[in-house]
């Protein structure tokens, strides 16, 4: 008997399934034809066109004429309870739309300010290089504080829509490092990211991974910045370099770190440093670095 | 909500050991774990310029360190729940005209239980934080949840149980001090869609036993459920696991209603149409040999 079932179901499903399955993004129609049922059917025969499927722009009631008088009246407390859903989802949705659009204007932000940074491979002078993204800077702060006023609106969120704006806060966190780095030297700490941000109410802070996957990111340019500054003759360049990185390296290394993105780019990092060591190590053996010796960390040797 | 205050403490304890360890020629990496106090002996040289970077930094993993073994313990609860409601939803299955009751009785008995021990220790294992932070970890054990709890609603009262009444379920769990626990909308539908599985396993076996009205009842709930879920699917986020959902779905509203279809068609041939006896179903010899 049951074998008898499966053909049948098996007769049934095959060539009348693509009529049947709604396409999630076009407006397809059931045909009642197709399925031939007994009376209590999913769409009286009378009016085919009834059912509709429509796009996220309307929550529509689908309303099946009343078929047999056998159905439950569980139907209404159920439509219900999908009727708040819809609304909720589309509330979230537009929300979403909202932080999109902010975040779209952060990235254009950024790839300014990537590209004014990117005249540091160039060597005009340091001071003219970061005057433009220095400038930015406010008006990303501005924009971050408009991302939070969006996030205020649903509280205990902030993760729920996170992977949005995700990966440009990570590039945001390197662009601030790299240009605090080129300006003092020192690495750009967590609070100070939050400062120049605004981001650092409770209720929306600058998020720790975020942050040392940035600081990563900012590893990344290192070893392009050392190639072209010595190119343009600063032999000073790669040792600061070089200690700045094995500082960031040695600190990061004091994370246990699971197998995910944040630690792929230490990965990265890793080979930062060892490109920035080759650099200078060239540049040492052909007695091309001066000033080395005596600040230098102890393993150098005392020349 | 980033302090690690027990890593703090230890920090500013070993301060002063820093400054008294001798200035010695260092390898320049080294690694500073939280039991390898003997290290500090070896620090390199340029101790002002990098102990910044070791202090910022021994917080952040403290913070990491923290997190991670959150996350863990509550995939850990997560995967508890799962096996559990996987149970319920087993003996449920066992349910036919003659043991319902019992079987019913069971079934909400053990979900209670899984309700009690293993997802008040989800509820204190998230302590009222990171919610959607940790989502991924603990989705899938509250989908079989609500699988397993909608399933056995729909065995006893025929009724879709909805996201309120499950939530205010879980209310009593948690700490009024903390943020409790609810179940998302987006975990409820994935549940949701697993129920449909269920239903079309259930109405199979009905229809095999012979209960063509409670697979008759299952199949307009399946279909409800489908109907419904179309027009909110395209709503949610990060919806492509869930539209995959909506397909296996499809087909199993499909395979309950041309079960129900080959029973009225053929039941028309049997004299012994839609009658109590279970076995009526069995007798008749497999045609398609």
């Amino acid at each position: 008997m049951k074998s008898a079932f499966r053909n049948a179901v098996a007769l049934r499903t095959l060539p009348h399934y693509h009529f049947i399955n709604p396409h999630f993004h076009s407006l397809p129609r059931f045909s009642v034809a197709a399925v031939s049922s007994p009376p209590s059917s999913l769409v009286s025969p009378s009016k085919p066109e009834t059912f509709r499927f429509r796009r996220r722009s309307s929550p529509l009631r689908v309303r099946y004429s009343s078929m047999t008088g056998g159905e439950t009246d569980a139907p209404a407390s159920m439509e219900k309870q999908f009727e708040d859903f819809r609304v909720k989802l589309d509330e979230a949705g537009s929300l979403r739309e909202r932080i999109r659009a902010v975040v779209n204007e952060i990235e254009s932000i950024t790839r300014l300010m990537h590209a004014s940074l990117l005249h540091v491979h160039q060597s005009r002078p340091l001071s003219e290089v970061l005057e433009k993204p220095k400038a930015q800077v406010d008006g990303l702060k501005e924009l971050y504080g408009r991302l939070a006023e969006v996030l205020c609106e649903c509280p205990g969120e902030y993760y729920r829509f996170h992977n949005d704006w995700r990966s440009e806060t990570q590039t945001v966190v390197s662009l601030l490092a790299f240009m605090h780095w080129l300006e003092t030297g020192k690495l750009l700490m967590h609070t100070e990211a939050e400062e120049k941000l605004g981001m650092n109410q409770a209720e929306f802070a600058l998020d720790i991974e975020d942050y040392l996957i940035g600081l990563c990111f900012l590893s990344n340019e290192m070893p392009r910045y050392v190639v072209n500054q010595v190119l343009a003759g600063n032999y000073d360049c790669p040792r600061k370099v070089l200690r700045f990185l094995t500082d960031l390296h040695a600190a990061f290394r004091m994370l246990n770190l699971r197998n995910d993105f944040l630690r792929k780019k230490f990965d990265s990092l890793k080979y930062d440093l060892k490109r920035v060591e080759e650099v200078y190590y060239d540049m040492k053996i052909r007695h091309l670095a001066n000033g080395d010796s005596a600040e230098d960390n102890g393993t150098q040797g005392q020349s | 909500m980033f302090h690690a205050p027990a890593l703090r403490s230890w920090i500013s304890s070993s301060r002063s050991p820093i400054i008294m360890a001798s200035k010695s020629k260092t390898h320049r990496l080294h690694q500073l774990s939280g039991t390898a106090l003997q290290s500090i002996a070896k620090r390199p040289r340029t101790i002002t310029t990098e102990s910044y970077m070791k202090d910022a930094f021994a917080n952040y993993a403290g913070y990491l360190n923290e997190l991670n073994e959150k996350r863990e313990r509550v995939v850990k609860s997560s995967r508890d729940i799962t096996i559990n409601s996987k149970k319920v939803i087993f003996q449920v299955h066992r349910i036919s005209r003659d043991n319902k009751e019992e079987v019913l009785k069971k079934a909400e008995a053990d979900l209670e239980a899984v309700k009690d021990q293993y997802i008040s220790r989800l509820v204190k294992e998230l302590q009222g934080t990171d919610f959607w932070k940790l989502r991924r970890a603990y989705s899938p054990g509250v989908q079989e949840y609500v699988e397993a709890a909608t399933f056995c609603k729909f065995c006893r009262t025929g009724t879709l149980l909805d996201l309120e009444e499950l939530n205010a379920g879980l209310l009593p769990l948690s700490d009024p001090a903390i943020e409790p626990l609810q179940i998302n909308v987006f975990d409820y539908l994935l549940g949701l869609a697993d129920l449909t599985g269920e239903l079309m396993r259930l109405a199979i076996g009905r229809i095999s036993d012979g209960e063509l009205e409670f697979a008759e009842k299952i199949c307009r709930f399946s279909r409800d459920i489908y109907r419904e879920l179309t027009l909110v699917v395209p709503l949610m986020d990060n919806n492509s696991d869930m539209k995959t959902k909506m397909d296996t779905m499809l087909q199993s509203v499909l395979k309950i209603e041309n079960a129900c279809l080959s029973v009225h068609v053929r039941g028309s041939e049997y004299t012994l149409l839609g009658s109590s006896d279970p076995s009526f179903l069995m007798g008749v010899p497999d045609m398609q040999s």
